[in-house]
């Protein structure tokens, strides 16, 4: 029991990332229409800058900055291209392009961090934050939800509350009538792209040192991040943020059972299935009838 | 005193001529009625003008300041509104919300709700559940607190009830008179006419017929042969 308990507390730093990148992925898709398939993609940009400076003996947190920034840029030059050129292009297009643009991120990185090659990837936080039923949780993990439930009411307060949120909530629903009234679309979307860049380098710096740090594995982090978002239905923030929590919790339990623990990356997989066939149930049944 | 003025203006759509060699013009406190039949190219020109595709040769200019080459959003900037036709409410914001997000620093909401005293009962509900004619009342305040030098409006009337529509032509009139330069779209040729003062009538992409609306609202045979041609 207490061995399930461990893996469970254990899977809670990648549920809250999966949270975090699933929160970006609402964000960017409410806001500026596209299912980001490039949105680890760009925050492992972001994180792979860390490394390189931290490898290459700068200061750890002037380099997280740095990293930050770069995520950040990132996020804006594909909000750029995305904006630029395909603003009025369907959903199933904008996502293809995203999915071209991340084989591109990855085939640019993976050459230039010199492929598998391991990196000496810094632990941001180290150490034990409390013990819950004799099990010690991370501060990585507290940090990681923490960062996702504060996003996620951020995003609440700043699209309800302020002038720039509420541009953003009439740019998502009718962007040529927002920019009719002389909205500035293009600078909006732009600082979309930014801060979901900004807030994913984040969290995938946290993460990284307890995966395999390479290019191809963080940017792929984005499977399990669409899955919380599909929980959420792309809709909801709070529907996301425990979506992507409870599949950490679910692939760390099934990490600690022998017989099912080489297939525990598949869950995401099950997710998005699960989930589809239930939100299409009334369809189904409708056609059955 | 604003003033619109387009001159030899041509707008493609899929590389084919919708509007041809088209001069027109708009001052403040006048309202300008561009008539025509199904596909005569009306919607298409109001929307070269306002940049939601982009025009083909000619100028367009407010205070002769030239605006063709600008994006929608800087010519909203310049002085440029436009209603577009199909009643285009932020669905999920409500009525204020609505109108908060048009808000130019220099206006207040309350001009709005003085033009249509029927929307303050309604200002906190979701715009998706207003009436046809509330979503065009709505549209046309949102597009006057931008503080517009000239004011474009397409199909205002379509779908509405016929004392809707009367309704929308008086608040109209009172915005151009108020200073306004409005350039009037509209299949509703007589209500049009009736608080117009210069009307064009367009067939295949052209102007064919520049007078006064009170000229052609006394002769609806012309005005019937002008939009069917020969």
């Amino acid at each position: 029991m207490n061995a399930l308990l461990t893996s469970a507390v254990a899977g809670l730093t990648a549920g809250g990332t999966y949270a975090l990148l699933g929160v970006c992925a609402v964000f960017t898709y409410r806001l500026v229409a596209v299912v980001n398939f490039a949105g680890a993609a760009i925050g492992t940009a972001g994180t792979f800058v860390l490394i390189a400076l931290y490898e290459a003996g700068f200061p750890i947190w002037p380099s997280v900055l740095a990293g930050i920034a770069a995520g950040t840029a990132v996020g804006v030059a594909v909000g750029y291209i995305m904006t630029r050129w395909f603003s009025e292009a369907g959903a199933s297009t904008k996502a293809a392009v995203t999915v071209a643009l991340l084989v591109g991120l990855i085939a640019v990185g993976l050459r230039l961090t010199g492929g598998q090659h391991p990196h000496n990837m810094p632990e941001l936080f180290p150490g034990s934050a409390f013990r819950l039923a004799g099990v010690e949780v991370t501060i990585a993990s507290v940090l990681t939800i923490g960062l996702a439930a504060l996003f996620t009411v951020l995003s609440d307060l700043f699209l309800n509350r302020t002038k720039v949120g509420l541009n953003l909530r009439a740019l998502a629903d009718r962007p040529m009538a927002a920019e009719l009234l002389g909205i500035r679309v293009q600078l909006l979307s732009l600082l979309v792209w930014g801060m979901t860049g900004a807030f994913t380098t984040f969290a995938l710096m946290i993460i990284a040192p307890q995966r395999s740090p390479n290019f191809m594995t963080l940017s792929l982090l984005v499977v399990p991040a669409l899955a919380a978002a599909l929980v959420g239905l792309f809709r909801s923030f709070w529907r996301t943020l425990a979506g992507g929590i409870a599949l950490g919790v679910v692939e760390g339990l099934a990490s600690s059972v022998d017989s099912i623990s080489q297939y525990r990356s598949a869950i995401p997989f099950l997710v998005v299935l699960a989930v589809l066939l239930w939100s299409q149930r009334e369809a189904r049944w409708d056609e059955a009838r | 005193m604003s003033k619109l003025v387009i001159s030899d203006l041509s707008i493609n759509r899929a590389e084919l001529p919708v509007v041809s060699s088209v001069d027109m013009a708009v001052e403040s406190g006048a309202i300008s009625v561009v008539l025509g039949a199904n596909g005569a190219g009306k919607t298409t020109l109001l929307e070269g003008l306002s940049g939601i595709i982009p025009v083909a040769g000619g100028t367009i200019a407010i205070d002769e300041a030239e605006i063709q080459k600008a994006r929608p959003g800087a010519r909203s900037r310049a002085g440029l509104a436009h209603v577009e036709q199909g009643r285009t409410v932020f669905r999920q914001l409500t009525t204020e919300e609505n109108l908060k997000v048009s808000l130019h620093p220099s206006a207040d909401i309350a001009e709005a709700y003085a033009l249509f005293p029927e929307l303050v009962q309604r200002r906190a509900v979701k715009a998706s559940l207003l009436s046809g004619g509330e979503q065009q009342m709505l549209v046309i305040a949102r597009a006057l607190l931008t503080r517009p030098k000239v004011l474009l409006i397409d199909e205002m009337s379509a779908g509405l009830a016929p004392v809707i529509v009367s309704r929308l032509m008086t608040a109209v009139r009172k915005l151009a008179d108020g200073g306004l330069a409005v350039l009037l779209v509209e299949q509703f040729a007589a209500l049009a006419l009736s608080i117009g003062n210069r009307a064009y009538v367009m067939r295949r992409g052209r102007v064919v017929h520049d007078g006064d609306c009170a000229g052609l609202l006394k002769a609806p045979d012309e005005l019937h042969r002008l939009y069917l041609g020969g």
